[in-house]
């Protein structure tokens, strides 16, 4: 049964970055209104092409009838305008009446991830309640943002209502959530639109990828834990069956029929529909309108290549190991979103200095950790650490309430309790277990497969500046550096950006790099990994994706002079001996 | 009774969780804080990112920001009076302030440790 049969009042489409959610939120929206519904389609992606691909500009204050879609609107939320907006609106008075100095320290404080979440949640909330108290439509459908986003977009009902109903401090950690409060029964009414199964479908959109697919089913789990249960799966992008002698198509195939054979048990049971891999990205409506047909490939004509362009030749990852190599020591930190290949890619340059005699400490958050289990054993060099991010956050909360709540009354450690509730804490304690290796990348090469945000960092270091005043006044003569002048130091850290030759990773890498920079970090080189046109395909269908990879990688590179491209792997670089290889492509 | 109001630093949090290392005496202010208040002083906790009108909003504040920049933070006002700029009173000073009588069955919780947390958690790569 397909999701357009019987579809529910409210449509929320999740998935991660790159998984097609605009366009098979486009395709649904469009499909339903053809079938004489009237429909609303919201964009709540901060990388919005929902313009792009009707061609026309939508608007972002009211619903904007679609051209050429008759009962079909659309409109955009832009969580980023909306935190300027909401951060705007609580220092904009006070600009120019304080010191520039404290006002930009108070805007930090509101650059967070935490001010996009509630700024995007305070207007979500606001459209779910019109959407659910006027009839104008039939059908809101909801194109979220990408899946960490969107998970805490949807968690946010529960943890609001729960907070403010246990907060009597009012000191919490959650900073701007005071300036909400005055609207805490949207939130239940929210928790509630979302838990009505008559009312809320949640489609998981994944691509027929193990990642993709586990992180569905961490979703789906959330989700589940929530009260959401009315889900269902679309695996997008699916490589037809064909005859063609390709190996790179046949190792996609093939890729992907395991991936599929191994689905996780919590997604496994969901109604599921498949849908084939397109040749492009969809623009327009008559590819919107064929793509949930029984046969697409008849309604997209696939643009003639008659050829492979042969791929062109680029830097690879062994290129950037001989920069990393030449100082002898240093930490590497490895950033970038969710299933681009981080692991991966840590792993493998630091393999690569291993093997050339180099000491080097690898530290992962692989929670598999099947990684480094094969790759420490047979590289001595190689020092493999891991950590947990979930273990770290308990360990410091704990480690809080152990140290500082004993000398505290009820009162305070309650209060303490409170903040260690904060979205931010497992982001600091993991930074906080990397920290305790960053020491030794002054002798050796330390590489670690993630990295704090900017912001973050900022926040760090705000704190720090208390400590760093208290020694000095106790000792001035007591040399201070904080782990923000190491990580700003070239010498000392390069941080390496991965992302995948697609338009929505691409624009999410470049969100992590403008935020770096606000914290005086320079990213030292970006990897695109899993190139298709770097494979070269010769496959038609393959040939085509591999072409509309290229303004993409073309972007990177104009943009960043050391970037590495590294073709799509046949087989996933597991064990030391591939991860060489791999280095070595 | 005598009204206190201490204005924050910028820190996302009252307790000082966020940084590489909890500040014990971040956490003790908060507790001695609630301290004070249940001895009936007015007591009020400006964080700089919840509330930047309140800072504006106070001719002394806005004076002290001018001339001492964000180090006068945290500032301490008694009956909009500055008693304290650029640290953290302990307990001893607050109830001295509110002329608050101390009770001697109450463990202090004055700064006994280092400012790195005495090195709870082994090496760090914090601030010292």
């Amino acid at each position: 049964m397909h999701l357009v049969d019987h579809p529910t009042r409210l449509l929320f489409f999740t998935g991660k970055g790159g998984v097609g959610k605009t366009s098979l939120a486009c395709a649904t929206a469009v499909a339903l209104a053809d079938r004489g519904n009237r429909v609303l389609l919201v964009s709540t992606d901060p990388a919005s092409n929902l313009g792009q691909v009707f061609g026309f500009t939508i608007g972002e204050s009211a619903p904007t009838p679609v051209p050429g879609v008759p009962r079909l609107s659309a409109l955009n939320i832009n969580p980023e305008a909306a935190t300027r907006a909401y951060r705007d609106r609580l220092v904009g008075p006070v600009r120019g009446v304080l010191p520039a100095e404290t006002v930009k320290a108070m805007e930090e404080q509101l650059s967070g991830a935490c001010t996009t979440e509630i700024a995007a949640f305070d207007e979500f909330t606001g459209l779910l309640e019109r959407t659910g108290t006027e009839q104008a439509f039939d059908h809101v459908i909801f194109d979220t943002a990408p899946t960490g986003h969107t998970l805490r977009l949807l968690q946010l009902p529960t943890a609001w209502t729960n907070f403010l109903d246990s907060t009597t401090s009012g000191a919490s950690c959650l900073g701007p959530l005071s300036g909400l409060e005055k609207q805490r029964h949207q939130y239940a009414d929210a928790v509630a639109t979302l838990a009505d199964k008559e009312t809320t479908t949640v489609v998981l959109v994944a691509r027929p990828q193990a990642a993709a697919l586990e992180e569905a089913a961490r979703t789906s789990h959330e989700l589940g834990l929530l009260g959401i249960g009315n889900q269902r799966l679309i695996v997008n992008g699916v490589m037809p069956e064909g005859e063609s002698p390709d190996p790179v198509a046949r190792a996609v195939r093939e890729r992907e029929r395991k991936a599929m054979t191994n689905i996780p048990a919590a997604i496994a049971t969901l109604p599921r529909e498949a849908i084939p891999l397109q040749p492009c990205n969809l623009v327009g409506l008559p590819a919107l309108r064929g793509m949930l047909t029984e046969n697409p490939a008849a309604a997209v004509s696939a643009p003639s290549r008659p050829a492979a362009p042969p791929p062109r030749r680029r830097p690879s990852l062994r290129t950037l190991v001989d920069g990393i190599e030449k100082d002898g020591h240093g930490l590497v930190m490895v950033l970038g979103k969710g299933g681009v290949g981080k692991t991966t890619i840590a792993a493998a340059i630091a393999v690569e200095l291993a093997s050339r005699g180099h000491p080097v400490h690898l530290t992962t958050t692989d929670p598999a950790a099947h990684l480094s289990m094969t790759v420490e054993s047979d590289i001595p060099s190689l020092t493999v650490s891991r950590i947990d991010p979930h273990d770290e956050r308990e360990r410091y909360r704990h480690h809080v309430m152990e140290t500082q709540g004993g000398s505290l009354d009820d009162a305070g450690r309650a209060l303490l309790e409170e903040d260690l509730r904060s979205p931010c804490t497992e982001e600091i304690a993991v930074f906080q277990a990397f920290s305790r290796v960053i020491q030794e990348s002054r002798q050796s090469f330390v590489v670690v497969d993630t990295a704090p945000t900017g912001h973050t960092l900022l926040l760090i270091d705000a704190t720090g500046a208390y400590h760093r005043d208290v020694v000095r006044h106790m000792n001035p003569d007591l040399h201070v550096v904080t782990p923000m002048m190491r990580l700003q130091d070239p010498g000392q850290t390069k941080m390496v950006i991965v992302t995948l030759p697609e338009t929505t990773p691409v624009l999410e890498a470049e969100a992590l790099q403008a935020d770096l920079r606000r914290a005086g970090i320079e990213p030292w080189a970006w990897v695109v990994n899993a190139s298709l046109a770097a494979a070269g395909p010769t496959d038609p269908l393959l040939v085509a994706r591999a072409a509309a990879e290229e303004p993409h990688i073309d972007r990177v590179e104009s943009r960043n002079p050391r970037t590495a491209v590294i073709p799509w792997l046949t087989e996933e670089p597991i064990g030391s001996r591939r991860l060489l290889e791999f280095v070595r492509a | 009774m005598a009204s206190l109001q201490v204005f924050d630093r910028p820190l996302c949090c009252s307790t000082g969780i966020c940084g590489p290392e909890v500040d014990p005496a971040l956490v003790a202010l908060a507790a001695d804080l609630a301290w004070l208040a249940g001895k009936g002083v007015a007591v009020e906790r400006i964080n700089p990112a919840q509330q930047p009108q309140a800072f504006a909003a106070n001719p002394t504040v806005r004076e002290e920001l001018h001339t001492h920049g964000n180090d006068c933070l945290p500032l301490v006002l008694v009956d909009g009076v500055v008693v304290s700029r650029g640290q953290l009173p302990g307990r001893v000073q607050l109830a001295a302030w509110t002329s608050v009588p101390l009770e001697t069955s109450v463990a202090l919780p004055v700064m006994t440790e280092s400012c790195c947390g005495g090195g709870t958690s082994g090496p760090s790569a914090g601030c010292c």
